[in-house]
């Protein structure tokens, strides 16, 4: 089941690797330089894994946001507003807030996943209570909560570092930063608590009374009902618990890898989080590498872009390219068939 | 403070235009059972094929038709997905989005040298967009609910099985109007390369999204669509007008913020088609 599984992934990457190839062909850029970049951006030195590592952190929170709303048979892709609205509450009170070293990180990432949990909630809450669809909600909040975020640090605005002309916020304090894991890299122990909450996501969805009752409520609302589940508190619970992952992608990134809030800080992030949910099977164990596919895509595709031998959103296309054929199982059993054949 | 002019009306009616066709696209596709969040895809995919078509051809006619097409293309990959290899709808549609967008930053970078901003090219007015967009839309309710051919797509929705009996081919009905719904999609899309004269990465910026609340709030139907997209016009005029009065984060959101509330609010436990996101497997 799980060497099925994987190879029907693999096969997916394959195949949308082999259309990225087409796609290069035609517009006449060298396929080998292309790759050759690929692979060096990502995995060429101890630099580059580092890179690979760094955006793959966030890209494992925002896949478990993702799966965790997912698997309740919701489709959370605001993602990239909740970060945005955790790495705003991780910078305050990393900046106001004076606590002793490990404690003020960890209060930090609880303000971070309670306040991504609280902008998770307005839509599962309008989901349960007056059905509205979550999808449209997520996004069109996920929008507002770029717009806000970047308010709060404009110029004159009460959060804005005075010292800079752009929209961020002084440092945290010494004592609410994640510390680097790997010098030299950028990698940072965000990685680490990345790891603890992809078993922690596990635990809760298989291992879990409300896991399971989360995931029979995906599985069919109608039965869960039945079976004495309140469907209503179990969507707005998802919903809470998907925002609260994401908040915690953006602790990370203010913690970590920027030690302050930067507007517009993230590339994308959350979107990536669909993708990597998506290939992953929404498992969160599948997440871990995913998220490093996603992460790999991305620094290599500055490499990509830097040596001019394609541009280097080539990465995003094969990004959409895989997805396609991992999410149509049944045209990768149909190809199989049809070699067999 | 002059905001409320006949400026503010004629905007709000050339913006509501493409929310309009995105969501009587979207209307077409959930009649016949088909969910597509790939709209917002699909009209920068029609944006982005205007500017080409029209940087190369020169002619921008001949781009919104070329527009047209491609919106219908990704229709029809949507269709093919979420029919012939069964894929959950909304995951397809996401993935339209995801691919579109990396395209764009690809083909404007591969093109134009920048990214996601393509040269200026021969534009049409707007106007002819906004205006075709209220006929379709006239048509469009009356051809639902007025035709035979309404009548069927209705029922492929709501009873497949039962359409299925009475001799309609489900899956051809779904492929048509999933197809018709990318087509209005890749209309929009033109209307927004031609507002602008080139295109640019954000130029949809959720009015896809939008257009699928538009569609929710009008109840499945064209004219109840047309209601909701002008007042979501409404509120991106007001926007417009807004901007340099207050910091623009909050302009820039309030038609996003505006679409929650009003979903929140004015939604309706809706006439859902019974069978809307289903595989429709033949017996």
């Amino acid at each position: 089941m799980l060497v099925r599984e994987t190879g029907v992934t693999l096969l997916s990457i394959s195949l949308a690797f082999g259309i990225g190839c087409i796609i290069l062909w035609a517009g006449g850029y060298s396929i080998p330089a292309v790759f050759a970049n690929l692979w060096k951006g990502a995995f060429g030195n101890k630099i580059s894994i580092g890179q690979t590592l760094t955006q793959a952190t966030p890209i494992i929170f925002t896949s478990l946001s993702f799966l965790i709303a997912f698997r309740c048979g919701l489709f959370n892709i605001g993602a990239e507003g909740q970060m945005y609205m955790g790495a705003m509450a991780a910078a305050v009170v990393g900046i106001y807030v004076k606590l002793p070293g490990v404690l003020h990180v960890l209060i930090c990432l609880l303000a971070a996943g309670a306040v991504g949990a609280a902008w998770g909630w307005i839509p599962g809450y309008l989901k349960a209570k007056r059905g509205v669809n979550e999808f449209v909600t997520t996004m069109m909040l996920s929008s507002v909560a770029v717009y806000f975020t970047d308010l709060l640090v404009a110029p004159r605005m009460f959060l804005h570092d005075t010292r800079y002309g752009s929209n961020q916020t002084v440092r945290v304090l010494g004592t609410a930063v994640l510390p680097k894991l790997l010098r030299p890299t950028q990698v940072t122990w965000a990685i680490i608590i990345a790891g603890c909450v992809v078993l922690l996501v596990w635990y809760y969805l298989f291992r879990t009374r409300s896991g399971y009752e989360l995931r029979a409520v995906g599985q069919s609302p109608s039965a869960a009902e039945y079976g004495g589940i309140s469907v209503k508190r179990k969507i707005i619970l998802s919903m809470c618990l998907a925002g609260f992952v994401a908040g915690l992608a953006g602790a990370g990134e203010v913690l970590g890898t920027h030690t302050r809030f930067i507007s517009g800080f993230s590339p994308g992030y959350g979107w990536d989080g669909i993708a990597g949910g998506l290939i992953a099977r929404a498992h969160p164990v599948g997440v871990l590498f995913s998220a490093f596919l996603m992460g790999a895509l991305r620094a290599g595709s500055m490499q990509v872009q830097r040596s001019g031998a394609a541009p280097g959103d080539i990465a995003s296309v094969l990004q959409g390219l895989v997805i396609f054929f991992v999410i149509a199982p049944t045209l990768i059993r149909r190809l199989i068939r049809w070699r067999r054949r | 403070m002059n905001i409320f002019t006949i400026h503010l009306l004629l905007r709000t009616l050339r913006l509501s235009s493409p929310i309009a066709l995105i969501a009587l696209g979207e209307t077409y596709s959930e009649r016949v059972g088909i969910i597509n969040v790939g709209v917002e895809g699909t009209a920068v995919l029609g944006a982005l094929v205007s500017a080409l078509v029209s940087f190369y051809t020169g002619n921008a006619w001949i781009a919104v038709v070329a527009a047209v097409i491609g919106g219908g293309l990704a229709g029809a990959l949507h269709a093919l997905w979420c029919i012939q290899f069964r894929a959950n709808h909304v995951v397809s549609g996401v993935a339209v989005n995801i691919l579109v967008a990396g395209l764009a930053l690809f083909i404007t970078s591969a093109l134009w040298g920048s990214r996601g901003t393509s040269a200026s090219a021969p534009t049409i007015n707007a106007w002819y967009i906004a205006g075709s967009a209220l006929v379709i839309v006239i048509l469009s309710q009356i051809f639902i609910f007025r035709t035979k051919w309404g009548l069927r797509l209705r029922v492929v929705g709501e009873k497949p099985e039962a359409a299925d009996t009475a001799g309609i081919n489900v899956h051809r009905t779904q492929y048509i109007y999933t197809i018709v719904n990318g087509m209005l999609c890749g209309l929009a899309g033109a209307y927004f390369f031609n507002n602008l004269g080139y295109f640019v990465n954000g130029m949809v910026g959720g009015r896809g999204f939008i257009g699928i609340a538009a569609m929710v709030i009008g109840n499945y139907s064209p004219i109840g669509a047309l209601g909701a997209a002008l007042l979501f016009g409404f509120a991106d005029a007001l926007q417009m007008s807004l901007q340099g009065y207050i910091p623009s984060q909050i302009s820039l959101m309030l038609p996003y913020l505006l679409t929650v509330l009003v979903l929140a609010v004015l939604i309706k436990r809706a006439q859902v088609p019974a069978a809307l996101g289903q595989h429709y497997v033949k017996q």
